[in-house]
């Protein structure tokens, strides 16, 4: 692991050590009162599930035209984060909904695309898994599905009539609500990126495994 | 003639002879008199308390999904990786093995 890595996990835990502390004392909203605050978990892995749907397909493009097995390691763990995040996100969000809506979901284009973004993520591993030989190259085109998906989920809702709030919302918010955000957003960053060098590291010596496979065996 | 006036009115409004038109049910009455048309959409802070959900046990589900969520895949990945590591030393124990014998 790189010399950054355990510091900066030290840091990440720190802030989510703090960051109970920041939510806590951060106001009610006016209206939704305290279920309000699932918004700052809710939010930051929103960003994290789409940051790792453009780095997989950014990665799966990289890998199609050069070949390079780094770039398909790192597709297939931003593949495994957008899985994570995007559970989270779509799991928050309904119990955030349920009372502030009156209902768990609605099948607007956001929630919806966003769901199908998730869908296209869980397919990616199970090809990876199950596919067989040439599964690496297909599931790299399937990723930029995912990634063509991202700029729709997040314009969508200034577009299309909707319940969910707008892209308006989180310039406009004031230092109270935003401060804890920011935090959250950060400290989502980091476990992000963590994450990724972990799955990464787990891709390499998995490759380094099979090549001392193909030695013995040579 | 005033027989068939009457009978035509009585048809339009339920206007009976023997009463004058300042009886006649207005239609804004009418109206008003009707239920109103609820709207779909009720905001949160009017429903009556019997239909609104507490916060907080949707707000701890919610948190305590997100912690569970993401130690399961530290877990997961920390797993993953310790048997790559052990395998990729037993294998590497056993090419010094060979390459020595």
């Amino acid at each position: 692991m790189p010399v950054w890595f355990t510091p900066a996990t030290a840091l990440c835990g720190l802030m989510f050590a703090i960051s109970p502390f920041l939510i806590a004392n951060a106001p009610y909203e006016s209206t939704m009162g305290l279920v309000q605050k699932i918004f700052y978990v809710h939010l930051p892995s929103a960003w994290m599930f789409l940051i790792a749907a453009i780095v997989c397909g950014v990665a799966s493009i990289r890998f199609l035209f050069r070949g390079d097995a780094r770039h398909d390691r790192l597709a297939w763990a931003a593949a495994e984060l957008v899985v994570l995040f995007g559970i989270v996100t779509l799991v928050t969000g309904p119990l955030w909904a349920r009372k502030a809506w009156g209902v768990w979901w609605q099948w607007d284009v956001r929630l919806t695309a966003s769901l199908i973004g998730w869908m296209v993520s869980v397919a990616y591993l199970l090809l990876r898994k199950y596919g067989g030989p040439g599964s690496d190259k297909l599931a790299a085109g399937l990723a930029l599905f995912g990634m063509a998906n991202v700029p729709f989920i997040y314009i969508s809702v200034n577009y299309w009539r909707t319940i969910h709030p707008t892209t308006s919302v989180v310039p406009t918010l004031p230092t109270s609500f935003g401060l804890p955000l920011w935090f959250s957003a950060v400290m989502f960053l980091l476990l992000f990126v963590l994450l990724l060098r972990a799955r990464v590291r787990l891709e390499e010596q998995r490759a380094q495994l099979d090549a001392l496979y193909l030695s013995v065996d040579g | 003639m005033a027989a068939c006036i009457v009978w035509m009115l009585s048809l339009m409004g339920g206007f009976y002879p023997g009463e004058s038109a300042t009886d006649w049910p207005s239609t804004v009455t009418l109206h008003a008199q009707q239920p109103e048309a609820v709207d779909e959409f009720v905001p949160i802070d009017e429903l009556p308390p019997q239909d609104q959900l507490p916060a907080a046990p949707l707000l701890v589900t919610a948190y305590a999904f997100v912690v569970l969520a993401l130690f399961a895949y530290v877990i997961s990945v920390a797993r993953r990786l310790g048997a790559v590591q052990r395998d990729l030393e037993r294998l590497q124990a056993e090419l010094k093995r060979n390459g020595s014998t």
